[in-house]
């Protein structure tokens, strides 16, 4: 075996990806305008957009750089109160966003660090205990978070001093989505997206190969968190309300299997993923206790019965036996 | 020193021993496990937690003494542990890099059995306190301590001893430790590697079971412990180093003192703060943990 997972570019050619691209966009604008005589579920279409983004950024980091953060969620927190804070304090929304969206990232890349040194189980287990500290500190620091209460009643952000009308904001978050996509798709056809993949793939025979590892995978970091940033400053304001709750290890690890069942490496994977899970919290809300166990069922599928996800295992002959998730393959078969 | 300050101190003393020998139980659990089969399993705390609440059935609504359930709790882990080793632990035994597969699958059963619990026993009751099992009070110095938490603290330790020995002395412990440190080794020598890896993880989820229903009979407790233990064993795995039993003791028992000293002194959340701060110093700079085997 060469390749448990192939990446979606190669398979289906860059014009298919396009083609698919342009088909997203037109759904992803045309479902809000659709949708828009029932709030509720333009709602839940709006909230699976920002869903979409979040894993457009794990792919990048776990599908494609092979690192796996269980502190996604965290990290979006963090944009998230900033830019609440901010906007609290008179800032307009359209600036506050950025900034987050920056403090996210550049949090993601200081606490990436720990993956230059630690890898596989080592480096999932560091970021676990990173999300939990976050969620512990986003309750202990009451003053800026609010504590265990949160936020509530967080307005939507408005536009040359008129507030948006939730269709204009579902707008954004179609084309928050659309853009993520993209930007994957462009990172993905460049040299940057080859090199992270021959990182996933063996990061020290990359760097002899004279990849700076290092880099690179502070790059990934960086961009991963920017979408988490820009997803968790849109998230605030459209859900309307925020606590330690909202950005906890179980989002975390509800972001790991959107991208994993998905389809993990390959563009549409993720989005799918994300398309089929998202919505189906809303639908189960009522019977929220429910939604856990099918969460973890589908959590203890995927590892057991699809490691490549719904559309890594398209095209590709019987299922390998392994349920590899996060290691280069071995160049020598293990038994 | 004013007598109140003795007191405060010998609770703490307590406490710290009290806590310390059910981390203890809980953390040499999780690294036998992990030591044998390399499963981190991040639903300790869950079963941790379903081994306090069977024991909160049959004691409350059972009505049986709580020395019968305890014993009724740990041996049925045994079948549960076979029944979950059959169906999903098993398929991994020979892939390269499980641990991160584990690791995962056990996130899902902690997903799973939080889910179910929320829907079973929370709704049912906020706290869940067990009868103790015996009665009185014996005064240490000015500090009156129930002999319910000192019989706890008593049957902790013993069982920590015998599992000591057990894994020492005996056959099967040997074998599992021979397959701890080499399994092909260990194969050669004529031990049934996957007969060693079930009976590693039932007495590792028996060890776990075991601290679950000693704590609820010490403590009233909430459906919350379960992440928190699920955390602190892996911390006190980590520090002391995967696998390593003694180390697991020691650093829980180190773990159980400071979580009793700081919540004297500050809240239960600086306690948590200083020691994932330690396990990450520790996965950052000596993986292998304190002592390592």
């Amino acid at each position: 075996m060469t390749q448990s997972f192939k990446t979606g570019g190669r398979i289906q050619g860059h014009s298919a990806n396009l083609l698919l691209l342009a088909g997203f966009a037109i759904v992803a604008f045309v479902l809000p305008i659709a949708l828009s005589g029932n709030r509720y579920l333009a709602f839940v279409a709006g909230v699976t957009m920002i869903h979409i983004l979040w894993a457009c950024g794990m792919n990048l980091l776990y599908g494609y750089t092979g690192l796996m953060p269980l502190m996604f969620a965290g990290i979006a927190g963090i944009s998230a109160y900033t830019v609440v804070d901010l906007t609290a304090n008179g800032w307009s929304f359209w600036l506050a966003l950025p900034v987050g969206a920056l403090a996210a990232s550049i949090t993601g890349t200081v606490l990436g660090l720990p993956s230059l040194r630690l890898k596989g189980f080592y480096f999932t287990l560091c970021s676990l205990v990173i999300q939990t500290v976050m969620t512990l500190g986003f309750i202990y620091f009451s003053g800026l978070t609010n504590g265990d209460t949160g936020f509530s009643q967080i307005p939507l952000p408005s536009l040359r001093g008129e507030p948006l009308s939730s269709l204009s904001y579902d707008l954004v978050l179609a084309a928050a989505a659309v853009l993520g996509v993209m930007v994957l798709i462009a990172i993905m056809r460049s040299t940057l997206g080859r090199r992270l993949i021959a990182i996933r793939e063996d990061d020290e025979l990359a760097a002899m190969l004279g990849i700076n590892v290092t880099g690179y995978k502070m790059i990934a970091f960086f961009v991963g968190s920017l979408f988490a940033g820009v997803g968790g400053a849109l998230y605030a304001p459209y859900i309307g309300f925020i606590s330690p709750r909202s950005f906890d290890v179980l989002i975390s690890m509800n972001i790991w299997l959107m991208v994993a069942f998905g389809g993990r490496g390959t563009i549409w994977g993720p989005v799918l993923g994300a398309a089929l899970l998202a919505p189906l919290s809303f639908f189960l809300q009522e019977y929220y206790t429910i939604k856990d166990v099918l969460y973890g069922a589908l959590i203890i599928a995927v590892i057991v019965l699809m490691p490549a996800g719904l559309l890594g295992s398209l095209g590709r002959t019987p299922r390998l036996p392994a349920a590899e998730i996060d290691a280069p393959v071995p160049r020598r078969s293990p038994k | 020193m004013s007598n109140a300050n003795l007191i405060i101190l010998l609770s703490t003393i307590s406490t710290g021993l009290i806590l310390g020998a059910i981390f203890s139980l809980v953390a040499v659990g999780v690294t036998i496990v992990y030591g044998s089969i390399w499963m981190p399993n991040a639903a300790n705390g869950q079963f941790f937690l379903l081994a306090a609440l069977f024991g909160w059935t049959m004691t409350v609504s059972w009505g049986l003494h709580p020395a019968i359930a305890a014993v009724l709790v740990i041996g049925l882990s045994v079948p549960l542990s076979y029944a979950l080793e059959f169906v999903l632990i098993r398929r991994f035994y020979d892939v390269p890099n499980r641990n991160i597969s584990y690791f995962v699958l056990s996130l899902g059963i902690t997903q799973i059995l939080a889910g179910i619990f929320a829907f079973t026993y929370g709704q049912w009751s906020d706290q869940f306190q067990l009868p103790p099992l015996i009665g009185g009070i014996t005064f240490i110095g000015p500090l009156p301590v129930a002999n319910n938490r000192l019989l706890v603290l008593v049957l902790a330790l013993a069982i920590l001893a015998a599992l000591f020995a057990l894994l020492r002395y005996h056959r099967y412990g040997r074998a599992i430790r021979a397959v701890f440190q080499n399994r092909d080794a260990a194969a050669l020598r004529g031990v049934n590697v996957k007969a060693s890896y079930s009976l590693s993880f039932a007495l590792g989820n028996a060890v776990i079971f075991a601290g679950g229903i000693l704590f609820a009979l010490a403590y009233s407790f909430d459906l919350t412990i379960a992440w928190t233990m699920s955390i602190t064993a892996f911390a006190i795995m980590i520090i002391g180093g995967p696998g390593s039993v003694l180390g697991a003791f020691i650093v829980g028992m180190v773990f159980g003192f400071t979580q009793a000293a700081v919540s004297t002194v500050a809240s239960p959340t600086i306690a948590a703060f200083s020691y994932l701060g330690a396990m990450l110093l520790i996965l950052l700079f000596k993986p292998s943990g304190l002592f390592a085997r």
